[in-house]
């Protein structure tokens, strides 16, 4: 038994809190990316707005593309509702009306993350202290799955964040993926393909999958490439398919799944046909949009079939 | 730390030392082992503590500014002892008061034998505001009304310990109880194994206990369903919801997740479709339980609850309409109540109370208004009290000119020199008031709590212990002298 309004009180934080450490690993990672390519490339922080989906908020703020100001966007502006901070506050507060349906030690990692971040925010501004930062909030979150993974009851309430969780990770892979991966595939300069791997591991890290994609690719000769790797290695928890399959597999389990079993079968159908051998920046764009017109869907068929009228 | 420097106060009663500062005798080896700590380790566990709450989010809501903050839970480490032989005559005096309590309240919606014989005047109970006529004639199981009361007790300088008042509308502090004493093991894990300290552990499994004898019959061989009702987020005692919902196992609804058809069930809004409750344990106030009953505007309510709940499909804990005996006007003939329906003596006393909506009695209350504290009848968390000699003579005049406009609906009593502990504050060890919540759980049979909630006034002198106007809490240990 699962209320429609804990239901999705418990997806949207599931989504939060991923958002949020997705965010901390982009950031982490392109802060990283920028201390080692030299200024000639003129590696800018705009492509961070990108990845997380707010260039329209952004540039509504009216604020000058800086280092500076791109990252305190992303990290600590409460006015952008994906920031880590705004998705944290709002995961607690998700979590805070649904907490009779997970164990109360996650609620105290819950809080202990909340007061992490309100206490700490401007060290993941400050570029000497945000790595450390962005560690603790990835560290964090993956605690707080650790405790709902071996302490939560496989009921439909884990069942809604596993949902969540999985839904808020493809969408994120997907535009990793868009801007990243397409910036590599257009920029064709002699003077940069020297920092082409540089940059392909810098994607692979920002989703976490450097050192598995290094692993599988000396098992399969570097047949599947980095694109293929976080699209298609049905095997690696945060490929696309994985996700998408994570997904469907968790509605699976609810009560009147049909509509979001279908929109997930629809997703992976895209995805599984994506044909890598004749893929250039544009239809990479193209495919990447697709794909998050594809899990939309699959958000919509969620909110239609479970959540109360309301918060839909 | 030295004996010395345990400092009692002149006119209360201390609850762990005699006058001259020396220990109860139930107090005695927590006396000993806060000797051998001193007052610095004392500050460190205290911290610690705080740190602890913080951790743990145990959190309650103040409102300010028209919006609710939360705040971490105000502890102070130094436990309240009660001697174990004291609290049984407590317990007992606590159930046979429910007891009477339950038989009345059971008694104005049916017969009314104790306006008829009169006991108590038809117009008392008629002007209270928590007198529902829209319960007349329904019959809870176990003519129970209010399962679920917490009690407040206080103890005078000559050591009687008086009820203040009795909470049987939606008494909140059972889960800061529970907590203090989590805390408190921890803190105090070394003294723990030293002494036999009565657990107060039990408590949500005897209310869930409870809330499941009170489940309809009919149910279609489906096992019941339970649900704590709660107003939501922003609710000052939110947090004591979830605890209770967790540790009970039942679901945490609100009023919008509910609603009732026309077969007059009450269903809840779940992923899979509607699903039956059977019992709600709300903590929402009778005025907004239902819009179609009583106030329209309630968003928290359940428009069709009553009709479900006359028509027997959910039980509701605790009932509406037994605010009716939570009247503070109502309250000061509560032994008499206990005489009438159980034809015993009352083994706790109540403090003595004039009715200002008798005239004699208003009189000698506007003469020795600096004497007294004036009570509105029907407010909860210390609201709306004068201390007669804590205000000013023009305070005190707009209180007494408050009091004549409406006598029905306040009573006053005599300022009790309420009871202290040593408390730890800003790093030393000073006496501060305290009184003590515990919560009786009534149904086939009666529970009462191990103690209690004790809260604790922080600021020195101030008598007002109500956590949303500073005060604290602090554990509250009953211990067998052997």
């Amino acid at each position: 038994m699962l209320l429609s309004r804990v239901a999705a009180n418990l997806y949207w934080a599931a989504r939060y809190l991923e958002r949020a450490e997705g965010t901390a690993r982009v950031v982490r990672e392109h802060t990283s990316l920028f201390m080692d390519v030299p200024q000639s490339l003129q590696l800018s922080w705009d492509p961070l707005l990108a990845v997380c989906g707010v260039e329209d908020v952004f540039e509504a703020s009216s604020a000058a593309p800086t280092e500076e100001t791109i990252v305190e966007f992303l990290v600590s502006d409460l006015d952008n509702a994906g920031s880590i901070r705004s998705s944290v506050g709002r995961a607690r507060e998700n979590l805070r009306s649904a907490r009779e349906a997970f164990p109360a030690s996650a609620w105290v990692v819950v809080n202990d993350l909340y007061l992490y971040v309100e206490s700490h925010v401007a060290e993941g501004v400050h570029r000497r202290s945000r790595d450390r930062f962005l560690a603790s909030v990835i560290t964090e979150h993956q605690r707080l799955l650790g405790v709902m993974a071996s302490m939560m009851t496989r009921d439909d309430a884990y069942t809604m964040l596993r949902l969540g969780r999985h839904v808020e990770r493809a969408d994120m892979t997907s535009r990793v993926l868009d801007v990243r991966a397409g910036q590599l595939l257009s920029r064709r300069a002699a003077a940069t393909e020297l920092y082409d791997d540089l940059q392909w591991m810098s994607m692979l890290r920002s989703l976490s999958a450097a050192q598995m994609y290094q692993r599988q690719s000396l098992l399969d000769g570097g047949s599947q490439g980095p694109i293929g790797f976080v699209l298609h290695q049905e095997a690696f928890p945060r490929s696309v398919r994985y996700c998408l399959g994570a997904a469907r597999q968790s509605a699976a389990h609810l009560p009147n799944p049909e509509m979001t079993v279908a929109a997930c079968d629809r997703a992976l159908d895209l995805v599984n046909n994506i044909r890598l051998t004749s893929l250039d920046a544009a239809a990479l764009h193209w495919t990447s949009d697709q794909m998050q017109l594809a899990i939309a869907t699959i958000h919509n068929a969620i909110s239609t079939s479970y959540f109360p009228a309301s918060s839909a | 730390m030295t004996m010395a420097e345990l400092e009692t106060l002149t006119g209360s009663w201390d609850e762990l030392l005699f006058a001259d500062g020396t220990p109860r005798p139930a107090a005695a080896a927590l006396i000993v082992q806060l000797q051998g700590m001193g007052t610095a380790e004392l500050q460190e566990r205290q911290n610690l503590a705080e740190l602890d709450i913080l951790g743990m989010g145990i959190t309650f809501t103040v409102y300010s500014d028209g919006r609710g903050t939360d705040r971490a839970w105000p502890f102070d480490i130094i436990p309240r002892i009660i001697e174990a032989a004291e609290w049984r005559r407590i317990e007992a005096g606590l159930v046979q008061r429910l007891g009477a309590l339950n038989r009345f309240i059971d008694d104005l919606y049916h017969d009314r034998n104790v306006i008829k014989d009169g006991i108590v005047p038809a117009s008392i109970v008629e002007s209270s505001p928590n007198y529902r006529p829209e319960c007349a004639g329904v019959s809870p199981r176990f003519g129970v009304w209010a399962h679920i009361c917490g009690t407040d007790l206080v103890r005078g300088g000559d050591g009687t310990v008086f009820v203040l008042e009795d909470n049987l509308r939606v008494p909140s502090g059972v889960s800061y109880m529970l907590q203090n004493r989590a805390i408190s093991k921890r803190a105090f894990a070394d003294v723990f194994r030293e002494q036999s300290i009565l657990p107060v552990d039990d408590y949500p499994m005897r209310l869930r206990r409870l809330l499941l004898s009170l489940a309809p019959d009919e149910r279609a061989g489906r096992p019941p369903t339970i649900a704590v009702l709660t107003p939501g987020v922003f609710n000052s005692a939110y947090f004591e919801h979830v605890f209770l919902a967790q540790a009970m196992g039942a679901a945490l609804v609100e009023g919008a997740d509910l609603y009732v058809d026309r077969q007059d069930r009450l269903l809840m809004r779940t992923i899979g479709g509607p699903e039956p409750v059977d019992v709600i344990y709300r903590r929402v106030d009778d005025a907004f339980l239902d819009p179609e009953v009583f106030r329209a505007d309630s968003m928290l309510g359940v428009p069709g609850l009553m009709r479900a709940w006359r028509a027997g499909n959910v039980a509701i804990a605790n009932a509406p309409g037994a605010g009716v005996a939570d009247d503070k006007v109502v309250y000061s003939w509560v032994p008499d109540l206990i005489r009438y329906y159980l034809n015993e003596e009352p083994i706790l006393a109540n403090v003595p109370t004039y009715r200002c909506g008798d005239p004699d009695e208003l009189a000698f209350v506007m003469a020795n208004a600096h004497e007294l504290v004036l009570k509105p009848a029907n407010e909860s968390g210390g609201y709306g009290i004068t201390v007669g000699n804590r205000v000013t003579s023009e305070q005190l005049a707009t209180a007494v000119a408050t009091v004549q406009a409406e006598p029905r609906n306040w009573i006053a009593q005599p300022i009790v020199a309420l009871s202290t502990a040593p408390t730890l504050c800003d790093g030393r060890i000073a006496p501060r008031h305290l009184d003590l919540r515990p919560f009786v759980l009534s149904g086939e049979d009666t529970y009462v709590t191990t103690g209690g909630l004790t809260r604790v006034a922080l600021v020195e002198g101030s008598l007002i212990v109500n956590s949303s106007q500073g005060g604290g809490s602090k554990d509250t240990w009953v211990v067998e002298v052997a």
